[in-house]
């Protein structure tokens, strides 16, 4: 089953068009991170996935039924821009949310009273929201997504604003959420953080999808990339592109970074070099991070 | 609990927690109860006292007798009213309450006054007693240390620092209002505190002026049977009055719980509403508002907020209608006087459902502009800069009307005002005393239950579309377009 299927979505403001003819679909389970730059139609996407925007055309299915507040029992939902009821406790805070998501007054305190000692907010039960400071208000938030023990949860933008310590505690939860059996949406624009938690990823840019698929895959969008250390100019061996000298020469030894075309791989060239004995003091296959993928991919868009 | 209840509940607690709500609760009885005992601090002692240095011992009597007789006088006319009021047989000699000469009040007493009326009145069970007011005037006598026989100037010089302090009585220290010197020659004498006692110089001036007239006749060759006659006589006048409790009183009496109703409508719906303009601009500021959306329809959201809200207004309105009766029904008298005639306004059974519902469409009226305008907002200031024209564009008619339907609640403006929705709801409560037709009731009602769906829908797409929504707040073509479209 799909968790969340978009598919050929628009969405304009005005004349400005956020999100682009955009599809997409998430499978229940594992860790889906959305990615895209400042203003690419993250939030916007997300809001449609909740209903608080409608699209101007296209079809959203969120666990295998359109949008609506029905969803809500089964979501959980962490807002980039987060704000709390600043008289409200932390306690009745969460179970409030627990309430809005259709649980018991029962079930809702006895998850929230859980979930806040598993935060460490214990001690901070009963104090209202505006004594608090903004990394405990960020976990309170994080709890009043979690309360429900959602099957779908959307966190956009979740570690903006929290403290090393904090984004770990976040990370985390996912991880734990996914082994769980939920299924994990998150945006962000900080590749770090998508690189250790997705299983697969979307790359948004000016509202148009540019990517899906695994990170090996995204990785595998980027020509392949070498490290070499030899005595004379790698730039004419077959299927390099470009060789780029790096680095101070030694003893008659350079550095360069090699660039492969599309299609030729790093074994193949070393099998070449030690046939036709091309000196290498020392050979290392770069591994592109997403953020060179997000360069490559979106940088030009 | 469906999510209207619960957004409903939250807004509710979170407000009445505040210490702003509590003050505003407090704010009215403390008032009230501060009124009360400034009034009553303020307010002339019910009884003052009097002294009469009269060395022949002709005048003192004959003040004693007037104040008596005047004494005896009110008591009558208040048992009068008191007989309308429980549709008891009036004393007989109360006439038609507004002519009792000296003769009618000499034959009360001779009855047994107060008390020998009211036990041929058979007061029924459920009356309340009647409640005879103090005597206004006591005659205390002379202190022995002010000389009467040293001549008037001694006597005042003496009596002075009597006047400026209180004089001991058999009820109690009291002022001393008066002082009379009757000098065995000469014209009678007067000193007085300056504050409670001119009703009493009155009343000596025209009894002195009365018995000079006598004693005028007699040395005229007057009988003093014929004297006494002349001096007693009253023109006769035939007053004609509505029965007490009735006529312009009884309208006036009557509109008291929907005028009332109409005023606290109007401070309810300003109070509760600015709560929620402060809210919903928070809630926009916090940008807490996409986590509750992703929960709640905007719908929701809208009527939680007015109903939550509203139950913030109403228990408002509760306490300062349970103090106000509180205070009512410690005061003797102003129950029967005022509450009971003004609640016999509401003895058809239509007329509190037509309250209500007026009562909940001017409220609904107020608090969605409120709601909208703070939907529009990303700051206070923002939220003054809209809320003053309409505020002006509500409260101004509302109070030239309030003033027009106090002169004449069937006048041209409160009846125009009527028709128009977003006055309907003061006009009709403010007019409903003092009796408006049905055909105007149903009318009014029809347009203002149109009005207030026709309010919810346009203003509800402005509230939905305008929560999430940055930047600066729509010009008019904007927001005439929200209404429409709701993007």
């Amino acid at each position: 089953m799909t968790a969340l299927v978009l598919d050929r979505v628009v969405k304009r403001f005005g004349d400005f068009t956020a999100v682009n003819d955009l599809s997409f679909s998430v499978p229940e389970g594992g860790v889906f991170g959305f990615l895209g730059g400042n203003g690419a139609g993250k939030t916007t996407s997300v809001r449609m996935m909740l209903d608080i925007l409608r699209p101007d055309s296209g079809r959203i299915e969120i666990l295998g039924r359109a949008p609506s507040r029905a969803n809500a029992p089964r979501l959980g939902f962490l807002p980039e821009e987060r704000g709390l009821y600043r008289l409200m406790t932390v306690l009745d805070t969460v179970i409030y949310f627990g309430r809005l998501k259709d649980m018991s007054a029962a079930d809702a305190s006895r998850s929230a009273a859980a979930l806040i000692e598993r935060l460490g907010l214990g001690a901070w039960a009963n104090t209202a929201l505006e004594k608090l400071s903004k990394g405990m208000s960020q976990k309170v938030q994080l709890a009043t997504a979690l309360v429900n023990r959602p099957r779908l949860l959307i966190l956009d933008e979740p570690f903006s604003g929290l403290d090393p310590v904090n984004q770990g505690v976040l990370e985390e939860i996912v991880l734990e959420m996914a082994k769980d059996g939920a299924t994990v949406i998150f945006s962000t624009h900080v590749m770090q953080h998508a690189e250790r938690l997705s299983d697969r990823l979307l790359l948004l840019a000016r509202g148009r999808k540019v990517f899906e698929g695994t990170q090996a895959e995204a990785r595998a969008q980027l020509p392949p990339r070498l490290l070499l250390t030899a005595q004379a100019d790698p730039s004419r061996l077959p299927g390099v592109t470009r060789a780029i000298a790096s680095g101070a020469a030694s003893d008659g030894w350079q550095e360069w970074d090699v660039t492969l075309a599309p299609g030729h791989d790093a074994a193949g060239l070393l099998q070449y070099c030690t046939t036709n004995g091309f000196a290498l003091r020392s050979f290392d296959l770069y591994r592109p991070s997403l953020h060179d993928v997000f360069l490559h991919l979106v940088g030009g868009a | 609990m469906n999510r209207i209840l619960l957004v409903a509940r939250r807004d509710f607690l979170q407000i009445v927690a505040t210490r702003a709500f509590k003050i505003t609760v407090l704010i009215v009885p403390l008032m009230l109860g501060l009124v009360m005992a400034a009034t009553s601090v303020v307010r002339p002692p019910p009884t003052v006292a009097y002294i009469v240095a009269d060395a022949a011992g002709h005048v003192a009597p004959v003040i004693e007798r007037r104040v008596e007789l005047e004494y005896q006088r009110e008591l009558l006319r208040d048992l009068s009213a008191y007989a309308a009021r429980w549709k008891l047989p009036p004393p007989p000699e109360a006439g038609d309450g507004y002519q009792m000469d000296d003769a009618a009040v000499e034959r009360f007493i001779a009855h047994g006054g107060a008390g020998g009326a009211l036990a041929r009145m058979h007061p029924p069970a459920g009356a309340t007693a009647f409640k005879r007011q103090p005597r206004p005037y006591l005659r205390v006598a002379v202190p022995p240390d002010v000389p009467v026989d040293q001549g008037a100037e001694s006597f005042g010089r003496a009596i002075a620092p009597y006047l400026a302090n209180d004089i001991e009585t058999p009820q109690g220290k009291r002022p001393l209002a008066v002082a009379v010197y009757m000098p065995a020659r000469g014209p009678l004498r007067l000193w007085t505190n300056g504050r409670n006692g001119s009703g009493l110089i009155d009343m000596i001036q025209q009894e002195r002026t009365r018995q000079q007239r006598l004693a005028l006749m007699a040395a005229s060759g007057v009988p003093p049977a014929a004297a006494a006659r002349i001096e007693a006589m009253e023109a006769p006048l035939a007053v004609s009055a509505p029965p007490a409790g009735g006529g312009r009183s009884q309208m006036i009496v009557r509109s008291f719980v929907p005028l009332a109703l109409a005023y606290l409508l109007l401070t309810s719906a300003l109070i509760t509403g600015g709560m929620m303009l402060q809210g919903v601009v928070e809630e926009r500021s916090n940008r807490l508002l996409e986590a509750v959306l992703a929960c709640v329809e905007p719908r929701e959201l809208m009527l939680g907020k007015l109903i939550g809200l509203g139950a913030v207004g109403l228990t408002i309105l509760a306490a300062w209608i349970g103090c106000a009766l509180l205070a009512a029904f410690s005061v003797e008298g102003v129950m029967a006087d005022y509450l009971r005639p003004s609640l016999a306004a509401l003895n058809q059974p239509w007329m509190i459902p037509v309250m209500v519902f007026y009562f909940l469409c001017g409220y609904v009226i107020l608090a969605m502009a409120y709601l909208t305008i703070g939907s529009l907002s990303n700051s206070m200031q923002d939220a003054q800069a809209y809320l003053m024209p309409v505020m002006m564009a509500v409260l101004l008619p509302v109070m030239l009307m309030a003033n027009s339907i106090i002169l004449n609640p069937s006048g041209l403006l409160p009846r125009v005002m009527s028709w128009i929705p977003v006055y309907t709801p003061f006009a009709m409560l403010a007019r409903l005393g003092s009796g408006v037709t049905v055909a105007e009731i149903l009318g009014t009602g029809l347009l203002l239950a149109v009005f207030v769906s026709a309010e919810l829908m346009l203003l509800g797409r402005v509230f939905r579309a305008s929560l999430l929504s940055t930047g600066q707040p729509p010009k008019l073509g904007g927001f005439i377009r929200l209404m429409l479209r709701g993007d």
